[in-house]
């Protein structure tokens, strides 16, 4: 059974149409690339899964337990949506970190309050989050002292903490240069294969197709193509998919 | 004369301070209250909250001051003059004038809670979104997002706006003596009257420039502690 399943997604904003019934599925461990042109409602989508904002129809599920379902009209219990957000992790393109904590307080916040782990785990679980994205050092720094690559890596071990089934990245490199930007990719594509089922919504793509196991192409609200990074990126089926990869690969 | 004339002083000052902190005390709170009204998603509570606000803050202190004191004995002696007795009018009528201290204190909660509050609400509304959402998807409370994310980034915003408000406040105490309070005004007019000395009138103004020296030091401190994280 897929870890995610996703099914018919539509979400309109007043009479703006953003997302027009995108189904796909994530085994466990997995890695999906969406690329796409501004505006293609790749955000959105992630916005959705996180419940940030509310699908119109379809349905979403973990592990074969829908967790939402736009038919129903209680979809929006609040203490019911904070425990189904826990199913995923969401890192954002701006960063988002608390600015008046340090790192080791921006990872172990969501976890002391939760109040479920004793101080000394929820600190040793933060210090190793911290040593797996590569700032063990940076334990005790506030992120205004941070290079936007390694606010990035902290947002990153953040999300991680709460262990969520998965793991969405929402464009993070795009604040970046291109010097940051390989160390936040290095990052993500180490946590690849540690039990780590991904979505990351990226314009590298270079990324997409080195790291993805699948990657969906998105225009106008629909998934254009899906497939393995092979098939979208050497083998486009759908002209629009040609001509965006024509474009974004297009050398200078 | 110079000690007759500050100890005199001190004792005003000392109604002055009073006015001030009692102020502070309750306006701080209940302009936080405010601010949420004014920036609630229901508009049966929004709207009112504005109203009152415009009202308070379009009208001077000094008449509101004028108002509080006055208007209970206004009300009471109105529903007298009805003739009509029933429970609710028979208690209006019982209404009279307020204690003239208690009334310079009500006036001035109400009136800084107002402009207390647009200070808070700007502050909270200029925290980013991305804030409260990196709260929302760690699963925390919209109480814990509040307190535990938003309001300290809120309290580094307001600091300068509120330090302004709070040294307008010290001065504004003078005002109370419109309803004939004992603060230091007051008393340093009482030496025109009895003595037709004009001093003491001037060296008030010592006291309320040290008062504000500091708080405007306390002030830079709290900016200062405040100055490890930016945002």
């Amino acid at each position: 059974m897929a870890l995610l399943e996703v099914k018919g997604i539509c979400k309109n904003f007043g009479r703006t149409e953003v997302l027009k019934g995108i189904d796909f599925s994530l085994e466990k461990g997995e890695v999906l690339a969406i690329i796409g042109s501004s505006g293609s409602g790749k955000t959105t989508l992630l916005r959705c899964l996180n419940f940030l904002e509310y699908a119109d129809e379809g349905t979403i599920s973990v592990n074969g337990n829908i967790l939402f379902d736009g038919a129903l009209p209680e979809k929006k219990n609040l203490a019911d949506i904070r425990n189904k957000r826990l199913h995923f992790g969401l890192v954002f393109q701006s960063f988002n970190l608390f600015p008046q904590y340090n790192c080791l307080d921006n990872v172990t916040l969501a976890l002391k309050l939760q109040k479920k782990l004793s101080q000394e785990e929820i600190k040793e679980r933060g210090l190793r989050l911290l040593d797996r994205v590569g700032l063990s050092d940076k334990i005790e720094n506030y992120p205004c002292q941070l290079s936007g690559g390694q606010q990035q890596r902290v947002a990153i071990a953040r999300a991680l903490a709460l262990s969520p089934d998965v793991l969405c990245f929402d464009e993070p490199t795009s604040a970046l240069d291109p010097e940051l930007t390989g160390e936040v990719l290095k990052v993500i594509r180490g946590l690849k294969g540690q039990d780590s089922t991904m979505i990351v919504v990226t314009h590298e793509m270079e990324f997409a197709k080195n790291v993805a196991d699948k990657v969906i192409f998105m225009a106008d609200g629909v998934i254009a193509e899906m497939g393995t990074p092979e098939d979208v990126f050497d083998r486009p089926k759908n002209p629009k998919t040609a001509a965006f990869l024509n474009k974004s690969l297009e050398s200078f | 004369m110079f000690i007759t004339v500050t100890n005199s002083l001190l004792e005003g000052f000392w109604v002055s301070f009073k006015i001030f902190g009692f102020t502070l005390f309750f306006a701080l709170p209940l302009g936080l209250l405010i601010s949420f009204g004014s920036m609630s998603r229901f508009k049966v509570l929004r709207f009112p909250t504005k109203i009152f606000v415009w009202i308070i803050r379009g009208t001077p202190l000094m008449l509101q001051l004028i108002t509080i004191y006055y208007g209970p004995g206004l009300v009471g002696k109105w529903a007298a003059s009805l003739g009509v007795s029933n429970f609710f009018i028979n208690w209006l009528a019982t209404w009279s004038v307020m204690d003239r201290f208690n009334a310079v204190i009500i006036a001035f909660i109400i009136n800084y809670a107002c402009y207390f509050s647009e200070i808070f609400r700007g502050g909270i509304e200029s925290i980013p979104r991305g804030q409260y959402e990196a709260g929302q998807v760690l699963g925390m409370t919209k109480t814990q997002i509040f307190f535990k994310v938003v309001l300290l980034q809120v309290l580094k915003r307001i600091i300068p706006p509120m330090s302004n408000e709070i040294i307008t406040l010290v001065k504004d105490t003078s005002l109370a003596r419109t309803i004939a309070v004992y603060e230091i005004i007051w008393s340093a007019q009482e030496f025109i009257k009895s003595k037709g000395l004009l001093w003491p009138l001037f060296y008030t103004a010592a006291f309320y420039l040290l008062f504000c020296g500091l708080l405007t030091i306390l002030f830079n401190y709290i900016e200062k502690k405040l100055d490890y994280f930016k945002g």
